[in-house]
């Protein structure tokens, strides 16, 4: 617990010195904007749930990619990781750690979401189910940190990270229906996009904001922590093999 | 490529130890596997009777590590901040973290910069900072790679008292350095490694004596015409290893045998040439006996 938490407080404390990782949040808002103006002179106001909540998931996703996955690698550059492997803490407490800071602040993106559609049209999206929205906020948070300590796995043994990145970035906003909900593609996706806990937060968060009740909520929900935790757990078998394979290489301090 | 070869080296708990070789000789080597960052592919290595592929767990919670170079620091945080993660990372917390976080801090002399930047360290405050973080777990092994570079004169005379109290603390130290000073100056013993092979281990004084069959003799004030027939003669007494003129007015023979020099202070003695000096070799000049001709040459 006590690696989790300094992980943590050094991720935060680093980010308020290096808030050009953050760099998405001061886009987000300008996505909904976009959106926004598309479905409102479309006269799709119904549609306004949709366009506020895609930017935020979309920031989440890439905060993830981006910052979040590149924290292991990060350390590597830095020159930090050697004497991080030579520490008794548990590495992976501590890189879950950080990689949780990063996910809670990019929720901020949700805020700036709402607020900008608030700003800028005079649109209040309401969260008719709070109870359900709070939950799915939680459990997707959770998935996306789990998922994020995959990438962050991954990353590490990569030599080309970028090319990783940039694709995975689209494809997994249709996967995982951040703006059209699984449902309106094509009948082939949806198997696919089940395995991608963001379908599951896309849906179950876009129907906590429409008036119908909210139907399956624990079960949606544990299949969103379910994810989460398969990611966490592949995660922290990854890190361990990677870590073992650049102890082997004798590359953990090769930049 | 094999980076340490037969490598057999024991470190009594309690000494400093000096590592010392050319770049590429393998002593960041051995000190990643020690620290249990580098898996050895064969052979057997273990810190404080606990082996480093095994038993890894136990051997961090008893080293410390400093890394040379600038990299390893969080420079956008303050020297406080650094710390105190590197101390959470050794299971401190709470008031414990702070205190000795704030001890270190003063020890290493940056109490007063505690709360700035790191990116606006000089070099060798960061390296400061560097020995602060490998010490902030209260090691009972140490493991220093190059820790002066880039340090002004004064910080690594501070260094070496540092040492010194690590030394009086009871804490065992390996050190690698290339500044032969600083290892005579802190090590109870010094190995010299070039290739991934140790050539030898010695008190830094014994070892200056063990080399002394590398002695050196230079006689002065020969007349020139001399000169080719002395050196002919020094040449062939055993032991021999080199004669050259050196001007304006002297020779230079250099040894490699225990007897051979006072055989040829007595030859130039004989020869009538009175002025004639031994000198015996620092520990500068027993690393270069030893790697040789090799010069700044990197091996594969």
């Amino acid at each position: 617990m006590n690696a989790l938490a300094a992980g943590f407080i050094f991720e935060v404390r680093l980010l308020r010195r290096s808030f050009d990782e953050m760099m998405v949040l001061v886009t987000a808002p300008l996505m909904t904007l976009i959106l926004l103006s598309i479905t409102e002179h479309a006269g799709r106001t119904d549609l306004a749930p949709y366009a506020v909540l895609a930017p935020a998931l979309i920031a989440l996703w890439t905060i993830a990619l981006f910052t979040s996955g590149e924290i292991i690698e990060r350390e590597r550059q830095n020159g930090s990781l050697e004497p991080l492997v030579a520490t008794p803490v548990a590495i992976g407490s501590v890189i879950t750690g950080q990689i949780l800071a990063v996910t809670l602040l990019s929720l901020v993106g949700f805020a700036e979401s709402w607020l900008a559609a608030w700003a800028a049209f005079g649109i209040v999206v309401p969260i008719v189910h709070p109870t359900a929205f709070t939950a799915a906020l939680v459990a997707t948070a959770f998935a996306m940190a789990g998922t994020a300590s995959v990438m962050s796995s991954v990353f590490v043994l990569s030599r080309s990270v970028r090319a990783y990145q940039n694709s995975l970035s689209y494809p997994f906003f249709v996967l995982g229906g951040v703006m059209v909900p699984v449902a309106l593609l094509p009948g082939w996706i949806e198997p696919l996009s089940r395995a991608v806990f963001l379908s599951w937060s896309a849906d179950l968060l876009r129907d906590s904001l429409t008036p119908e009740p909210v139907t399956n909520l624990v079960a949606r929900t544990g299949v969103i922590l379910a994810l989460g935790t398969a990611g966490f757990l592949i995660g922290l078998v990854l890190l361990r093999r990677a870590l073992d394979r650049l102890r082997r290489t004798g590359t953990i301090g090769v930049a | 490529m094999t980076a340490l070869d037969g490598v057999d080296l024991v470190v009594p708990a309690g000494e400093v130890h000096g590592l010392l070789g050319p770049n590429g000789a393998g002593k960041t080597t051995l000190c990643k596997i020690l620290s249990t960052v580098l898996l050895p592919t064969s052979g057997h290595a273990s810190v404080g009777g606990h082996d480093v592929v095994r038993e890894t767990a136990d051997v961090r919670r008893i080293i410390g590590i400093v890394f040379g170079g600038e990299r390893g620091l969080y420079t956008r945080l303050t020297a406080r901040q650094n710390l105190e993660f590197w101390a959470a990372m050794y299971g401190l917390r709470g008031r414990t973290l702070r205190r000795r976080v704030d001890a270190m801090l003063s020890q290493i002399g940056l109490a007063e910069r505690a709360d700035d930047r790191v990116e606006g360290f000089s070099r060798g405050m960061k390296q400061r900072l560097h020995l602060a973080r490998g010490l902030i777990g209260d090691p009972q092994v140490v493991l220093l790679d190059e820790p002066t570079t880039g340090m002004d004169p004064v910080a690594a005379r501070e260094f070496r008292t540092l040492v010194g109290e690590l030394r009086d603390d009871g804490r065992t130290v390996l050190l690698t350095t290339h500044d032969m000073a600083e290892a005579e100056a802190v090590c109870d013993r010094v190995t010299l490694i070039d290739n991934g092979r140790l050539l030898a281990t010695e008190r830094p004084a014994a070892l200056s004596s063990w080399i002394s069959t590398y002695s050196r003799v230079d006689a002065r004030d020969v007349p020139a015409e001399r000169v080719p027939k002395l050196i002919g003669e020094l040449r062939d007494i055993p032991g021999v290893t080199a004669v050259r003129a050196v001007q304006p007015s002297g020779i230079r023979v250099e040894t490699d045998a225990a007897d051979a020099a006072p055989q040829v202070v007595r030859h130039l003695l004989d020869s009538g040439i009175n002025s004639v000096a031994t000198s015996t070799p620092d520990l500068e000049e027993v690393y270069l006996h030893i790697i040789g001709e090799r010069g700044l040459r990197v091996s594969r």
